[in-house]
């Protein structure tokens, strides 16, 4: 009787703990999500923001690369060196960063690629315990990938 | 945009972290947010209308000093009410790593959530102990933010988290609108400290010993000493050479705090070590008090490498002696360092500040179909 019980208890503690473990996994698959999308919107709002403010001939560059950003998503592009080259084209047109709209667009950029791989970073240190990689908690979920380019603000 | 701020530390008992709290909520209901905020309280008479008591706090000793904190199942639950009843677009949870109201507002939390480390402490013990229960709630948090460069790497290495750099801000305005304490007024050269006056790190015990050495120097000199603490404990251990120099004001309301900034030809912060940040020589700065302080690494970078205001040899009492004694006798050091000191501080003023942490919440809360 005594060893029944036991076993209960201790089939009823694993199986909460499981289910507590799942669940923090899926909250920080939310959380990755959510703050890949908002890098995503971040990214569109830049290159919307670079292209409209380089449309005199001296920012031909800078136009070009806002325009391949633009098109990235449909392109199947590089997306790292893509932004990476935006980035850059920025630096090189001081004037254009220098404008508000752009200075706030390019600031979100570098904070959301922050904090999605924050997440990126907190959801795969979980995916990494054991009990959840024996088990595979995480069901058929692809681990996340870190978001790396070039993103430092233009106007330092 | 709907805003929740979780304020760690009792509302009624000034410190950092409860001054940036007020400060941000005050700044963004100025710029038209929809603000709650949440805090410790003893006297629930003292909370402005836009915040709610999580109970009464008590005293711990943390970190070096005393902190006073409230963790437990009735402030948990009211915290908990206050996340859902307040429908937040964003929860903002200031130093969550106190057992606090900040923690529970964390755990509590189930949408974007923003957290901001105040505190710097290279040697924390306690929060590398409880790396694993911390972590909890921290991989709750959508975005990180730290004041200071030194709170930012105390993060990295204890929590393995990383975070943006957003500095404190000060009211600029309300410190320069100041004008001296009539009570205080006198011809006396006037150095003022700021800061609690029990706590060594503060640095009051370096101060009272360069005393004598700039009286020397300044026959006339005298200090006012503002912050709380136990001021009999310090008046008998006064040297009796000094004693009629210093005036101990006790507990400054935040309302006189520019206006004894006002009253001092130079304000000093003797600071030893674990300032993460230096606020009050911000507010030094804003009020157009000449600033001087110790070359700890924090006050070294606000001070912009001494140019906003001199710099002397940490904990050491003849260097401030030294350095007190130049800035007293020249009323034209004094006068370029004030005005030094007015130019960086507008960086720092809060109507910017706020501006980028509202782009931090406006970058976790961009997606609308993954809000709560």
């Amino acid at each position: 009787m005594t060893l029944v019980i036991a076993v209960v208890a201790i089939v009823v503690a694993l199986a909460s703990y499981l289910t507590w473990m799942a669940g923090r996994l899926d909250r920080l698959a939310i959380r990755v999500e959510a703050a890949a999308s908002a890098l995503d919107a971040q990214l569109i709002r830049r290159a919307l923001v670079a292209y409209e403010l380089s449309a005199d001939p001296g920012h031909g560059d800078l136009q070009a690369a806002a325009r391949l950003a633009l098109d990235e998503r449909t392109g199947g592009l590089d997306r790292s060196s893509v932004e990476s080259d935006l980035s850059r084209e920025l630096r090189a047109a001081p004037e254009v960063a220098a404008n508000d709209e752009m200075a706030i667009a390019a600031r979100k950029v570098m904070f959301a690629r922050q904090f999605h791989n924050d997440a990126v970073r907190d959801l795969l240190a979980l995916r990494q315990r054991w009990v959840v990689r024996v088990l595979h908690l995480y069901g058929r979920a692809r681990p996340p990938s870190y978001v790396e380019f070039d993103a430092d603000e233009p106007t330092g | 945009m709907r805003i929740g701020l979780a304020c760690p530390y009792s509302w009624d008992v000034p410190g950092g972290v409860q001054v940036h709290v007020h400060d941000l909520a005050e700044t963004l209901l100025r710029q038209g947010h929809d603000v709650s905020v949440i805090t410790p309280v003893d006297d629930e008479d003292l909370l402005p209308p836009y915040a709610v008591s999580a109970g009464k706090a008590m005293s711990v000793p943390y970190n070096g000093s005393v902190t006073r904190i409230l963790f437990g199942p009735l402030s948990a639950s009211r915290v908990r009410r206050w996340v859902r009843e307040g429908s937040f677009d964003v929860v903002h949870a200031h130093e969550p790593t106190a057992p606090s109201v900040s923690l529970l507002a964390c755990l509590a939390a189930s949408g974007p959530l923003v957290a901001t480390y105040h505190t710097s402490n290279p040697r924390s013990r306690i929060l590398t102990m409880l790396q694993g229960p911390l972590q909890l709630a921290l991989e709750k948090v959508w975005a990180n933010i730290a004041v200071s460069e030194a709170a930012r790497r105390t993060v990295v290495e204890h929590l393995g988290v990383d975070a943006v750099l957003i500095p404190n801000g000060v009211d600029v305005a309300a410190f320069a609108a100041a004008s001296p304490l009539p009570e205080l007024a006198s011809s006396r050269p006037t150095i003022v400290f700021v800061g609690r006056i029990d706590e060594p790190r503060k640095g009051l015990a370096v101060l009272l010993e360069a005393l004598p050495m700039i009286a020397t120097a300044v026959p006339d000199v005298r200090l006012l000493v503002a912050g709380p603490g136990d001021v009999s404990e310090v008046e008998a251990e006064l040297d009796p050479a000094i004693r009629d120099r210093v005036h101990m004001l006790g507990l400054v309301s935040d309302a006189d705090k520019p206006r004894v900034f006002r009253s001092a030809d130079v304000y000093v912060a003797p600071n030893t070590g674990q300032e993460s940040f230096g606020i009050v020589l911000l507010e030094a700065m804003a009020a157009g008090t000449p600033v001087v302080a110790s070359d700890i690494d924090a006050f070294r970078r606000v001070l912009d490498d001494g140019r906003a205001g001199r710099l002397f040899a940490n904990e050491n009492p003849a260097s401030l002696a030294e350095v007190m004694i130049e800035v007293l006798t020249s009323p034209d050091i004094r006068r370029d360092l004030a005005e030094a000191g007015s130019k960086v501080v507008q960086q720092y003023d809060w109507s910017s500040v706020a501006v980028e942490i509202v782009q931090v919440y406006e970058t976790v809360t961009q997606d609308p179909m993954l809000q709560d």
